[in-house]
């Protein structure tokens, strides 16, 4: 439940080895690549018995990056292909995974396939083209259809051209107000999207010159066909009857392809499986550095999944591949280690709130179970209905099972419960608070206890988010932050004793004066201002890190704005009571109308859609407004948000939360 | 939407940017350079094109990458005032972009057809700019059919359907007539979408050029051409202010130049045609400042319209192409007492 340790791993090997450690790597898919010639040039390669890789250090004399010369686009254009013509739905079946150099083979196998499909898969191209040609033919010959021309007529006139044309009404108009110059006799035929079909005669003589005006009008020909004859609806029987021919004997050959599909399907996804891994290899491969017999690959693999790609080298390659797995604990340069988060199912979904606004760092506190219990708790809070809450759960389970997007829905099933809990505890089903009493209270009986609750919750998430900014301080070694800065030791005394000292006054109860109070809050500002050079102090480094002016000004505002902030976030979280109020509010406004209005079923309309409104909207606000205060209170406490996603090289995206979280 | 919310933000950007155009000291100095280098540092040091030329040598620069940098400033402005506006308003504005993507097809279909690369010109600014197709499809073309098909997905290609279709040879300057169309096309349509008030500015505006490009148009194909009356007239522009279609029809069936000369004398369009033989040479000239005069007296009338930002776009144009101008003159040593007579601004 926290963020995943990581081991970076270096693999060395012979170079004709490369293929083979790639693909072995794309399969197993738990490392997360680093570019090795950059890792190279940073830190050093820490090799543990250095005589013996005398070898090693040799080569990295004289590194290269890989440069990749192929290209899938032939195989991969084969594979679409037979996706198509056997209408299968392509995906990676783990059974053809293989380390071993099978792509080629499997692909010449699948050109052979191809070479006996082609004249199957050319031939019904073919009817296709004609399918369309005819239908085309029908099209156009149907302009003609209030007509009692003979086809054959037409198609001979002896001294006349007879032509269908399509122009753009524009250009329609420009010939209709040059008619008497143009020669030849226009009738329109049909009107339709801008466009003017015309039926043109001219005589064949003057063929040519009407030719020219036609192109500079930029028509387009609107072909009849010349092997039918007959009177119009003769023809376009006909042409109906060879399309119909025709689309039988598509059906035919559609059947024998559904024949040959049975054969040689799993061949296709054997293919289109060592196509990807092949593609994903070779992206590996561009990150390696290699040297004049040896390759170098770095990446960060989680400390759980080490011992798995250890065994699995050692299976393939024996003592020939060198396998190094540190600690990144160790002082290194360059790329920061990437973060996995690891929670249970409860919390998962939240991971995605967290990662919009950013990936936590390595070696800080995954925050996703505070946030995600805190979230749930301040949304039910604001949003506690039972029925309504219901209607969020249904949602939910609806977008996790019907839409790629998991963790949405995931978020939503849980808003949902948590609402609906809520809505046990105020009475309220629906927004009416008459049908079932309340467990706990009643937001609108008891604003002053709602609003004060609200303050108290702020207060205790506020305290957790403190514990959570020192244990991260603690965990980073940050002297000058975690003791004295605003967000460590020094922030939250300032905080406990603003609360505790408002408390007391408000209550009568602080017996030594206001004085006390407020001159430990003077201290522990003045100790603020002063922590850079508190830290210096203490550890004995420079006081300052920059100018001593610039550093004053800086910490002269830091001061006031704690002052406004500490405050300010306490009072936000009201927000929580007067949102549960404003629900209750909204209904009661709809339900008033309801009322007022006569007729019972009218009444119930109102209610109804009183109620999707309140859902669709109070429930966006109230999800918005939770998401704000987990950001701007809570997380500029302690979350830094810095780090890099974790993403591992390989076939089924491993690693990114997809999967188990409903 | 009313027009003070519409045109306030866009038209006082356009202001403060019109301050940035070239002074007329800027042009006088420009003409006075030696060297293409020069101009490229000059125009880097003392002028907003700074902001395209700040990361180059201009030391090193040759004349095709400079021209293409102007233009990249170009769309840059032209970039900054579609950003300010909204539905039917962006779309319009964002149309504008297909008249020089236009040019630069035009351009490369004709050096396609002549056997040239295609990839010669993949600096081309514009291109993709209005069409947004996969630019790298047009830079392999072959054949003006290979352009055609490149276009797919775009507003032109409807329009070059019929050149592709059927047995058509290649044939250049088909090509390019049909985009000139469509060009014209595309904007009406988009502009029919706007206000009334902004469709009449844009008639008066555009019809304006369209009259000046139709009568060098016509004037063109009666002197150099050999077109019938015909086609000349199916190629005018439909959308003319103060020519009409029968106007056009009366130029185009002119049976001499010296009755076409009489017929233009009597518009408002004669200063396009003068007796002492300079007309072929500055007609263009003369067409583009009379657009420069009619769209500032037109700023003025219609404050708050979509004229400025039409206007302020099209006198980028002139100024890319007057600096296009100058770094021609220079590169084929004009005098600089010539060379100011062939670019737009009047100095």
């Amino acid at each position: 439940m926290a963020v995943e340790r990581m081991k970076i791993t270096s693999i060395i090997g012979k170079l004709t080895d490369l293929d083979k450690v790639s693909r072995l790597i794309v399969i197993n898919g738990s490392t997360h690549i680093l570019n090795a010639i950059s890792e190279l040039n940073s830190n050093n390669l820490n090799l543990s018995v250095p005589q013996k890789h005398m070898q090693i250090l040799q080569e990295l004399v004289n590194i290269k990056p890989y440069i990749s010369g192929r290209d899938f686009s032939g195989g991969e254009g084969i594979i679409r292909l037979f996706e198509d013509l056997f209408n299968l739905k392509l995906k990676i079946c783990e059974d053809y995974l293989c380390v071993d150099d099978e792509y080629e083979n499997t692909m010449a196998e699948l050109r052979k396939v191809h070479e006996d499909v082609r004249h199957i898969s050319e031939d019904m191209a073919e009817r296709a083209a004609n399918i369309e040609k005819l239908q085309q033919y029908l099209n156009n010959v149907s302009y003609l259809r209030n007509t009692d021309l003979r086809l054959e007529e037409i198609n001979n006139l002896n001294f006349m051209k007879f032509r269908l044309l399509m122009l753009s009404n524009e250009n329609f108009k420009k010939l209709k107000l040059n008619i008497e110059n143009v020669p030849a006799i226009i009738f329109q035929a049909a009107v339709f999207n801008g466009n003017t079909v015309i039926a043109s005669i001219t005589p064949k003589s003057l063929e040519e010159e009407a030719e020219r005006i036609f192109i500079s009008l930029n028509y387009k020909e609107l072909e009849l066909p010349q092997e039918f004859s007959g009177t119009i609806e003769d023809v376009i029987n006909q042409i109906n009857a060879k399309s119909s021919n025709e689309k039988r004997q598509v059906e035919e050959l559609r059947e024998s392809v559904a024949e040959m599909s049975r054969t040689y399907s799993d061949t296709v996804f054997k293919a289109y499986t060592l196509l990807e891994l092949e593609k994903k290899a070779e992206k590996l491969k561009q990150e390696t550095a290699l040297g004049s017999s040896m390759f170098f690959v770095f990446g960060f693999v989680p400390e759980s999944e080490v011992e798995g790609v250890r065994i699995e080298l050692k299976q393939y390659f024996g003592e020939s591949i060198i396998f190094i797995a540190d600690d990144v604990e160790d002082k290194r340069l360059g790329n920061a280690p990437p973060t996995k988060m690891k929670n249970i199912s409860l919390f998962k979904p939240f991971e995605s709130l967290i990662s919009m606004y950013g990936m936590p760092s390595y070696g800080e506190k995954d925050p996703t179970p505070f946030f995600a219990l805190s979230y749930m708790l301040m949304f039910g809070a604001m949003f506690g209905d039972m029925g309504q809450g219901l209607i969020i759960l249904l949602a939910g389970l609806l977008i996790s099972y019907r839409t790629a997007n998991k963790s949405f829905g995931g978020i939503l099933t849980r808003l949902g419960v948590s609402s609906m809990i809520f809505g046990a505890l105020y009475g309220s089903i629906f927004g009416s608070e008459e049908l079932i009493g309340a467990l706990l209270i009643r937001p609108m009986a008891n604003i002053n206890t709602m609003l004060i609750g609200a303050i108290v919750l702020g207060i205790i998430l506020i305290t957790i988010s403190y514990m959570y900014s020192l244990l991260n301080h603690y965990s980073s070694g940050n002297i000058e932050e975690g003791l004295f800065g605003r967000e460590g030791l020094t922030g939250f005394l300032f905080f406990l004793t603003l609360v505790f000292g408002a408390l007391g006054k408000a209550t009568g109860e602080l017996t030594v004066g206001i004085g006390l109070p407020i001159g430990i809050m003077v201290v522990l500002l003045l100790i603020m201002v002063f922590k850079q050079p508190l830290a210096g102090m203490l550890t004995g480094r420079r006081l300052y890190e920059d100018s001593p002016g610039d550093y004053y000004i800086e910490a002269g505002f830091g001061v006031i704005e704690t002052i406004l902030s500490v405050a300010s976030n306490i009072i936000s979280f009201i927000r929580v009571g007067a949102f549960a109020l404003n629900h209750v509010g909204l209904y009661i406004a709809f339900a008033a109308m309801a009322e007022m209005l006569n007729s019972k079923t009218a009444g119930i309309m109102v209610l109804i859609i009183g109620n999707i409104f309140i859902i669709g909207l109070e429930g966006l606000i109230v999800f918005i407004q939770s998401l704000r205060l987990e950001y701007y209170e809570l997380f500029s406490k302690y979350y830094s948000g810095y780090g890099v996603e974790y993403k591992p090289v390989g076939l089924f995206g491993k690693g990114d939360s997809g999967n188990e979280m409903v | 939407m009313g027009n003070i919310t519409r045109f306030a933000a866009v038209n006082t950007k356009i202001k403060s940017m019109e301050g940035e155009l070239l002074k007329d000291e800027d042009y006088t100095l420009l003409l006075g350079l030696e060297s293409v280098t020069e101009v490229a540092g000059y125009l880097k040091e003392r002028t907003a094109y700074s902001e395209v030329l700040a990361e180059v040598d201009t030391g090193t620069i040759h004349r095709g990458m400079l021209e293409n940098l102007i233009k990249q400033k170009m769309v840059k402005s032209i970039d900054r005032i579609i950003h300010y506006f909204t539905g039917d308003y962006k779309s319009f504005v964002k149309t504008l972009y297909a008249k020089y993507e236009i040019e630069e097809l035009k351009i490369l279909a004709r050096a396609v057809y002549n056997g040239k690369d295609a990839a010669a010109f993949r600096n081309n600014v514009f291109v993709g700019k209005h069409s947004r197709i996969d630019t790298s499809k047009i830079y392999e073309a072959k054949y003006i059919r290979d352009i055609i098909y490149a276009l797919q997905g775009s507003e032109f290609y409807k329009f070059l359907i019929p050149l592709v279709d059927g047995d058509f040879s290649e044939n250049p300057f088909r090509f390019e007539m049909v985009m000139d169309m469509s060009y014209y096309s595309i904007l009406q349509n988009k502009w029919s979408k706007l206000e009334k008030r902004d469709i009449k500015a844009l008639e008066q505006a555009q019809g304006i050029i369209a009259d000046l490009l139709n009568i060098q148009w016509i004037y063109r194909g009666i002197k150099f051409y050999r077109l019938s009356p015909e086609e000349l007239l199916n190629y005018t522009i439909n959308i003319g202010y103060r020519m009409d279609f029968n106007m056009l029809k009366t130029l185009c069936y002119s049976k001499s130049l010296e009755e076409f000369n009489r017929i233009v004398k009597s518009t408002r369009y004669g200063f396009m045609l003068k007796h002492d033989g300079t007309t072929d040479i500055y007609m263009e000239r003369r067409m583009e400042r009379y657009i420069c005069f009619e769209l500032k007296s037109m700023m003025k009338n219609n404050a708050l319209s979509i004229i400025s930002a039409f206007a302020f776009i099209i006198f980028l144009q002139f100024e890319v192409k007057d600096i296009i101008s100058i770094i021609e003159a220079i590169r084929y040593k004009v005098p600089a007492d010539q060379a100011y007579k062939y670019i737009v601004r009047k100095i």
